[in-house]
């Protein structure tokens, strides 16, 4: 007899699971291979004799799962030397039963549900789920706006929808039930900027309002994607087509860039208080999103460079005036961005200092003066506000041991709930019958099964 | 018949009435315990191989041991001949039919 190292017990183990797993015609067979165990010579060759006999093992059990029909005698057995437990005793059932029912029990309760959708949503991404389905309860909310004609809850799921097109439909649905919610097209069309009602969307906002540089924005927007769609992507705002550089004036020449979110705040809060609806993935809504369209900013600043570029030209001329002008519409659009972007904005800085030269050059020391010190604050603006995403990506203590909880309690759920599955299905297919009182559970698969349900 | 199954009828054949352990089969035919179980499985399913447990000394659980039948011998020794056979033919072949 060779002494029992840590491979030859695993060996041993290894090969007791797949006997105890394995049909009764191979049982004795299962029980012969075990018993040349302990003759093979070396450790790791034994780990290997058990490895391939467990594999004729669990190839017979699973055989004998799928085709119930070779449960009978199919091999005959040198003796009956080994038997099979009986089938599954009660309180091991009734333990096995309670777990698994308390464990899906959870999910009546509807906070333990939003709570299991929270920590899931951390590992979307790695687990490929299907992110075009809707939440549940944004799916009832609009069934009974659809049923109400709820214009204000229609806007509320067009600004969630995660398809497009519904989302279009959507939003032109409660625009004509109440067209004061008109803004809607804007937010829609930020979010989804290739849907074709823009067209029609954008004229509707530029009559709405005016004044906003957002249908702008939007409007360079769907020309950029067009070029994208076409392969035809050029960098220099220079080479750009003119339609998308009358875009970008009209908007330098807005007075504001309202981004809708106050409407959009307060439209959150009377739907959500009306249908009754807590679900914090509803509550938070998009977290990422700023409001502009997602070229808006790129957008600007190639266009600000451009504009920068034919100040300087006209100061050389010696068109001051026309020059000055060109830096005032930089530095106004830079403070139209809020202070988000307008940080990020460096062309505000540049158009200030370039404003100061220029103002010094025409002898007028106090406007000089006065343009130098914007131009000084817009440049630490932008070093406090390179330092603040410095932090936000630094350590947050509080955030950051949220977020890990969050994650360490989602992969928790799947692994327990793997688990639970890996251990049900064992102990259907060490039974091989589907019917309750034939399992036989051993003492392992019901501290599995347990343990699982209770994490 | 797969060439394992062969090696191991042969094995049996060299010695036709010696009962012998699954590992002793497993190193003398060089076939893995997951190669050498089934074909044991099978031929003992068509009644071919004769098993049998046995008590080696006390404290150490009993051994399975096999030999092959008479019927197992008989096919043991058919294929061995067709083998033999082959491998004539195939040397005569080889060698332009001098063999």
């Amino acid at each position: 007899m060779i002494p029992l190292s840590l491979p030859r017990r695993i060996a041993a183990f290894l090969l007791r699971y797949a006997i105890s797993i394995s049909p009764r015609d191979t049982l004795d067979w299962g029980h012969a291979m075990l018993a040349e165990l302990d003759h093979v010579q070396g450790n790791w060759a034994a780990l290997l004799w058990s490895l391939g006999s467990a594999g004729v093992l669990v190839k017979h059990a699973l055989l004998s799962l799928i085709f119930p029909s070779r449960n009978g005698p199919t091999i005959p057995s040198g003796g009956n030397l080994f038997s099979k437990e009986d089938s599954m005793r009660k309180p091991a059932l009734a333990i096995t039963a309670v777990c698994v029912v308390a464990s899906l029990l959870f999910f009546v309760a509807p906070v333990f549900r939003q709570a299991f959708r929270v920590s899931l949503f951390q590992w979307q991404f790695l687990l490929h789920t299907d992110r075009s389905r809707m939440n549940p309860e944004l799916e009832s909310i609009l069934q009974k706006a659809e049923r109400d004609h709820d214009a204000e809850a229609l806007a509320f799921v067009a600004l969630r929808h995660t398809q497009s097109s519904e989302s279009a439909r959507l939003a032109d649905e409660a625009v004509r039930l109440d067209p004061k919610l008109i803004w809607v097209y804007a937010i829609v069309a930020v979010r989804w900027p290739f849907v074709p009602e823009i067209d029609h969307w954008v004229p509707a906002l530029e009559r709405f309002d005016p004044q906003n540089a957002l249908p702008h924005l939007i409007t360079a927007e769907k020309i950029d994607g067009d070029q994208v769609l076409r392969a035809n992507v050029t960098h220099r705002a220079e080479d750009r087509p003119p339609s998308w550089q009358s875009a970008m004036a009209a908007a330098f020449e807005s007075a504001k860039l309202d981004t809708y979110s106050g409407q959009r705040k307060e439209l959150d809060r009377r739907v959500l208080s009306r249908y009754h609806a807590g679900d914090p993935e509803l509550i938070a809504g998009d977290v990422c999103f700023y409001g502009l369209p997602s070229y808006g900013f790129s957008d600007s600043y190639r266009y600000a460079k451009l504009v920068l570029v034919t100040a300087q030209v006209l100061e050389t001329q010696g068109d001051t005036s026309a020059a000055a002008e060109k830096y005032l519409a930089i530095a106004h659009f830079g403070k139209l961005l809020g202070p988000d972007f307008s940080a990020r904005f460096m062309q505000t800085q540049q158009a200030y200092t370039r404003l100061a030269a220029l103002t010094a050059k025409s002898s007028r020391p106090a406007e000089a003066a006065f343009y130098s010190f914007l131009a000084d604050q817009e440049r630490q603006a932008m070093e406090q506000a390179s330092y603040s995403r410095c932090r936000r990506f630094g350590p947050n203590q509080v955030a950051r041991w949220d977020a890990d909880s969050a994650r360490r309690s989602g992969a928790v759920m799947l692994l327990s709930g793997a688990l639970l599955f890996a251990t049900l299905f064992a102990v259907f297919l060490r039974s091989r019958s589907l019917r309750l009182n034939l399992l036989r559970p051993g003492r392992l698969a019901i501290a599995l099964a347990a343990s699982s349900s209770v994490a | 018949m797969s060439p394992q199954t062969l090696r191991v009828l042969e094995r049996f054949a060299e010695r036709p009435t010696a009962w012998c352990y699954g590992y002793e089969l497993s190193r003398e035919t060089g076939l893995k315990s997951g190669t050498l179980y089934p074909i044991l499985m099978r031929l003992a399913k068509f009644s071919l191989l004769e098993t049998k447990w046995i008590s080696t000394e006390d404290g150490v659980p009993p051994r399975h041991i096999y030999r092959l039948t008479l019927n197992g011998m008989k096919l043991a020794r058919e294929k061995q001949t067709i083998s033999r056979t082959g491998v004539c033919v195939r040397r005569a072949a080889l060698s332009g039919g001098k063999a």
